[in-house]
């Protein structure tokens, strides 16, 4: 049974005002309504129907705290919140004065995915970090994420700190991204043969909602730390101004006299940028490698099969 | 993104799609988002960097959240503590060159004799008008011990207040005003009654405003309706002539509703009349004025009220100059045309100067200001010094100068303009000046208070057409009815002044200064029960204003 009948999920949860939803609009490029600033919690969950890293659903959820409606209303559609997932990913905010509290629902969604999806991988965001004064954050880091994993067993938790204020909340949702990539090591093999061959300065591999980098490939030392995130930034803006005449955005080549780069749609997952220092290389040149590179890593996605490829992943 | 590969000049498409509902119009975004170049210089290979890494990198994240929600929404603004320092910012012209941000704390300070000219300016209200009457009220003598001793003990308050964010330790008190000290004492509570206070006053001076702008309306209407008919000029008037001197004031206004002088009850009196349709011509003007968005155009006028001042001290003077003093000393016991020295309605003055000297609302903000800090004392107390000195020179010339054998001196108005005829030019230049002013500072006033209201009810300055025209409908309401029914300015100023006192002068710092000297340990039984008193005086100045 192919499970694209029945959408696999990717859980965004944590306590109402701990920043999912700031985190889910900045990372996938969503307009937040004035309104959304409620007074209130999250009374149903938010779906988007994103294709994140392949056939996801994105599910966004308040878990906690507020009123026994809510408690009550959480208990009898547990099983059905989390059925299939595939990743939790649960927001901690660091100012909270409840720790204990904040554990205590961390601990009952556990149980829940114990019950109903155990395969599902686990990660924990401590944010709103810009908060802390900056010679304690490493020290309070430490700290939750020892608590944290040891409330987690027997599931295994992977921790971040991220602020939507520096570059954390990019690499966290990077990182994620490249541990749900089932063959991430072998494409970036592969991505390093393709990009020596066509004599490529750097090569990018970006997922295809969120432009968070999966893997990358650089020839020589590159002068700006932050280009990922900011070249991630770049396009979103520009994929909003598409969306507003109904039109998607597919491929982009920028180029003068001293580089040329090349933005395309890669695998069903990925896009591709591929960035040429050599401006005499015409851009036909470049664009017909990247089509057949583009066969062969499509093929690497399938070859490794149903097992392992993302999208069709069987349950 | 879009601006580079779309026409600058073009018809704008709508934005009707879901990306920009909600926001002010796309339009608005666009006109209000400054044309960006990123600044490195990406032809050449400059090895100087003009803007730091972390700065680079921010103002791409500022610029991209700024496009995921509407252009007035807060939510995604970075907040204080991770913008940089001054040092990491330039301004980049996209011609090449790159400034640097000034150093904008120098920019903000204002040398001493600015300081305390602003805290005279601010303090300097309408209830210059009343102090005369309040004088009266209290008796000569007895009026100007309580101006000075009234003076110094405001002047007290104010010390402890613009002392109280200092005396907290272990936060960081630099942005906060007296609500936020309350706060920090006594919780919500604490906020919520100083706030409530201060919209007291607020409400109350928009109400004053209202009576006073018609008063002034219809005086400028019956000036120049009065010079086709070349009414005789008299000096002073009294316009609501009793036959006790002794009577209490208050009374009087409920008597004569129309003009004291022409009383054709022409067809002009019927639609041009104090009290029953100018207040209503004044909706029209007004209520739209206070649905404006922001005030900050209204904020351009405010040197009207240092002229309208300063020309009202000219004009005391030249009157007084005019008519000399008339005064004679009746120490207790009342007599035809003067008022005892010492008078048992001296509370009304008490009520009022409390309003005249009110500024507590706002005075860490003036004094945040100045130059030399430690000079904030001494240059508080010089401000209040001249403000009291003012109060005191149109005070005792208006009362001195009033020309008591033919007229009772129990004749000056609250309004202490109401003496003069309409007729006299002088004092319609000066009625015109005051009216402008007025025009111009009444929305800011609304503004003032639609966002201390709507800031606590709904988080949100600006919740919705329909709310703010509620809350104006209100006010105006309030005041609209005063002008008709109960336009004696002097009780609602010592009102207004005597329940924002109670809280915001007297209550509110001296608990504050209480509980910080207990927590230093430096509470003694003498200064506990010194500023137990001033809570005293404060009730009981709000007590006997009911009696009086």
């Amino acid at each position: 049974m192919s499970s694209s009948a029945m959408k696999k999920k990717v859980l965004l949860m944590g306590k109402s005002g701990s920043g999912k939803t700031s985190m889910r609009s900045i990372i996938f490029a969503n307009y937040i309504a004035r309104d959304t600033r409620r007074l209130g919690a999250t009374i149903d969950v938010e779906h988007s129907h994103v294709r994140f890293l392949g056939n996801l659903v994105l599910n966004l959820w308040d878990c906690g705290g507020q009123d026994t409606f809510m408690e009550n209303y959480f208990t009898s559609q547990r099983d059905n919140i989390f059925r299939n997932v595939e990743v939790l990913i649960y927001v901690f905010d660091v100012e909270s004065r409840e720790l204990e509290k904040d554990m205590h629902y961390y601990q009952s969604c556990l149980e829940a995915i114990l019950q109903n999806s155990p395969d599902a991988k686990v990660f924990c965001l401590v944010h709103k970090m810009d908060l802390v004064q900056e010679d304690q954050r490493d020290l309070i880091f430490k700290e939750r994420e020892e608590d944290l994993k040891r409330l987690s067993r027997p599931l295994a938790c992977t921790c971040f700190r991220t602020s939507i204020w520096d570059e954390t909340l990019y690499k966290a949702w990077s990182s994620i991204v490249y541990q749900l990539i089932p063959n991430v090591q072998q494409l970036e093999t592969n991505l390093r043969n393709f990009a020596q061959i066509i004599e490529a300065d750097e090569v990018l591999l970006f997922e295809r909602a969120t432009f968070l980098v999966i893997s990358h490939y650089q020839c020589k030392e590159q002068r700006d730390a932050h280009r990922f995130e900011k070249i991630s930034n770049i396009i979103k803006q520009f994929k909003l101004s598409c969306s507003k005449l109904a039109a998607s955005f597919q491929s982009m080549e920028v180029r003068n006299s001293n580089f040329a780069a090349f933005i395309d749609v890669f695998t069903s997952n990925t896009y591709v940028m591929v960035i040429m220092s050599d401006p005499s290389i015409p851009s036909a040149a470049t664009l017909i490698n990247i089509r057949n590179a583009r066969k062969h890593f499509e093929k690497l996605e399938r070859v490794d099969g149903p097992k392992h490829s993302l999208h069709m992943r069987m349950r | 993104m879009e601006d580079d590969c779309r026409p600058l000049l073009g018809p704008d498409p709508t934005g009707e799609s879901p990306s920009h509902r909600g926001s002010a119009g796309s339009l608005d975004i666009r006109t209000k988002r400054p044309f960006y170049v990123e600044p490195r210089n990406i032809v050449s290979d400059d090895p100087q960097e003009r803007i730091s890494a972390e700065a680079a990198i921010l103002n791409s994240r500022v610029h991209y959240y700024s496009r995921l929600t509407g252009s007035s929404d807060t939510m995604l603004s970075p907040p204080n503590h991770v913008i940089p320092t001054a040092e990491e910012m330039y301004v980049y012209s996209p011609l090449g060159t790159a400034f640097k941000i000034p150093d904008s704390e120098q920019a903000v300070k204002n040398p001493s004799i600015v300081t305390i000219f602003a805290i005279w300016n601010t303090m300097m209200g309408t209830s210059i008008l009343s102090i005369p009457w309040g004088i009266k009220q209290a008796g000569f003598t007895l009026g100007i011990i309580i101006l000075i001793f009234t003076g110094l003990l405001m002047l007290y308050c104010c010390y402890i207040v613009i002392k109280s964010p200092k005396a907290i330790r272990g936060v960081d008190t630099s942005s906060w005003e007296f609500p936020d000290v309350c706060r920090f004492y006594f919780g919500k509570l604490g906020l919520w009654s100083s706030l409530v206070f201060s919209l007291v006053s607020l409400v109350g001076a928009m109400v004053v405003y209202w009576v006073l702008m018609s008063n002034f309306l219809y005086n400028t209407g019956q000036f120049i309706y009065s010079k086709f008919k070349h009414d005789r000029n008299v000096p002073f008037i009294c316009p609501y002539p009793k036959t006790h001197p002794g009577r209490n004031d208050s009374m009087t206004s409920l008597c004569g509703s129309s003009s004291g002088n022409d009383s054709s009850g022409s067809s002009f009196d019927h639609y041009w009349s104090k009290t029953s349709t100018i207040p209503l011509y004044l909706i029209i003007l007004l209520l739209p004025l206070l649905c404006f968005r922001s005030a900050s155009f209204f904020a351009r006028f405010t040197f009207f009220g240092t002229i309208s001042v300063i020309y009202l001290i000219v004009l005391v003077t030249i009157k007084a100059s005019h008519l000399g003093f008339h005064l004679e000393f009746h120490w207790f016991g009342p007599s035809q045309f003067y008022v005892p020295e010492f008078r048992l309605f001296f509370p009304q003055l008490t009520g009022v100067l409390t309003l005249a000297f009110f500024i507590h609302n706002c005075i860490i903000t003036l004094m945040k200001s100045n130059k030399n800090q430690e000079n904030n004392v001494r240059d508080l107390s010089l401000a209040y010094l001249l403000v009291g000195g003012t109060y005191m020179y149109v005070g005792v010339l208006i009362f001195a100068a009033f020309p008591s054998p033919p007229l009772s001196k129990d004749c000056i108005e609250p309004n202490f303009l109401d003496n003069f005829p309409s007729s006299d030019v002088m004092v319609f230049v000066a009625r015109v000046c005051l009216l402008f002013q007025m025009i111009t500072v009444y929305p800011l006033l609304g503004y003032l208070v639609r966002v201390q209201i709507m800031g606590q009810l709904f988080g949100n300055h600006y919740p919705g057409f329909i709310h703010i025209l509620v809350l104006n409908i209100l006010i105006v309401g309030a005041g609209v009815l005063m002008s008709m029914f109960y336009p004696n300015i002097g009780s609602i100023i010592r009102f207004s002044g005597a329940i924002c006192g109670l809280a915001l002068v007297f209550l509110l710092p001296a608990l504050v200064h209480m509980f910080s000297l207990r927590e230093q340990g430096r509470l003694t039984w003498q200064s506990a029960f010194f500023h137990s008193f001033l809570i005293v005086l404060g009730v009981a100045n709000l007590m006997a204003q009911f009696f009086m």
